[in-house]
């Protein structure tokens, strides 16, 4: 039971950030408190940690703001990016009768860029704006994904089509864990090509609200590079 | 101005001097207040005054009687004096006239 407790001190600490998982572990060993005490005491750090990070907006905008909706959004451009290129590639590439470079394909060239850019900037913007918070914005994410793929019945088309999306996000994740931000240029030409993707889409009616919903992660880098402008200038990708 | 309980943490540590640490803070405030002082209150706490400025914390070495871990040491600033002498202040300011304050200052003298 002891041994059961100690462990779960150990594995519970590992949420704690290193150093301090140092300092209480070794606080713990020099007063001698050890079993349920140090379990109680370890949890209660590690609570009131994860409780801290949320009475910043920053959790609420990844994980309501832009995981929930977004995963949504990106699921249904994902189906509709596969079944234009079912629609449009799959019986040329089958017949090996060479490709017929029309506008139909130009529109998903352009779509197939517009989902990587959606992508990959929300997950940056997931993984750089609440870092500590990235696992609940991630399962906040793959909730919406569940939900679609034990509902989703076509048979022409892989449920997995939906999940297209999630490549680009989660190198955006990465991305963003590991680095604060993009410099300025580099965030407004993804931002304004982003936008320039969206094009065909305006003559759509109804359209502008998904595409902005899922644009907006792009302008928001751009608007916190210049925000950060004066300090960060000189360099390219900012490490943490 | 300070709560009662970052109150207690700086003095603590200032009494400690340079051998304030986590685990000796939190015994000192336990002898002073007779109540449990938790863990997560005393880093959480800590952190928050680094932000503000009022503490200094850095890794300090590891020990045997620890398992090897090092220790969180804790160094007041100067704000962090001045914050606690003004919480003191106002402490002693507000309670002149209270009986249990001149009850305390008759038994003194």
């Amino acid at each position: 039971m002891s041994s059961l407790v100690q462990t779960s001190v150990e594995v519970i600490s590992r949420l704690l950030e290193h150093d301090e998982r140092e300092a209480v572990l070794g606080d713990l060993e020099e007063t001698g408190v050890c079993g349920k005490a140090a379990l109680r005491d370890v949890l209660g750090l590690v609570l009131r940690r994860k409780l801290e990070a949320w009475k910043s907006w920053r959790p609420w905008l990844t994980s309501l703001g832009l995981a929930v909706p977004g995963s949504f959004l990106l699921m249904g451009f994902s189906l509709s990016v596969s079944q234009a290129y079912q629609n449009l590639l799959a019986p040329k590439v089958e017949h090996a009768t060479g490709l017929t470079v029309g506008p139909g394909f130009t529109l998903l060239v352009c779509n197939i860029l517009l989902l990587v850019g959606w992508s990959w900037t929300g997950g940056f913007v997931i993984g750089s704006v609440s870092r500590r918070t990235v696992r609940v914005s991630a399962i906040s994410s793959f909730v919406p994904c569940l939900f679609c793929l034990s509902r989703f019945h076509v048979e022409s088309i892989s449920r997995f089509s939906l999940l297209l999306f999630l490549f680009p996000a989660i190198w955006g994740v990465r991305h963003g864990l590991r680095l604060a931000q993009i410099n300025f240029k580099p965030a407004f030409f993804m931002a304004l090509a982003v936008t320039l993707l969206t094009l065909p889409t305006w003559s759509t009616s109804g359209s502008w609200l998904p595409n902005w919903a899922l644009s907006w992660p792009a302008w928001f880098l751009v608007v916190t590079a210049w925000r950060d402008r004066p300090r960060k200038e000189g360099s390219t990708w900012q490490p943490v | 101005m300070l709560g009662e309980f970052e109150y207690a943490l700086i003095t603590a540590a200032a009494g400690l001097g340079d051998k304030a640490y986590g685990a000796a803070i939190r015994e000192e405030i336990e002898v002073a207040i007779l109540r449990k002082c938790s863990i997560g209150a005393l880093y959480t706490t800590i952190e928050r005054l680094e932000k503000k400025g009022l503490l200094k914390t850095w890794m300090g070495e590891a020990t045997p009687q620890r398992g090897g871990r090092a220790k969180r040491m804790v160094l007041v600033t100067e704000a962090g004096e001045l914050a606690a002498k003004n919480f003191y202040d106002a402490v002693m300011r507000v309670s002149t006239n209270a009986r249990w304050a001149m009850e305390k200052g008759e038994s003194l003298s």
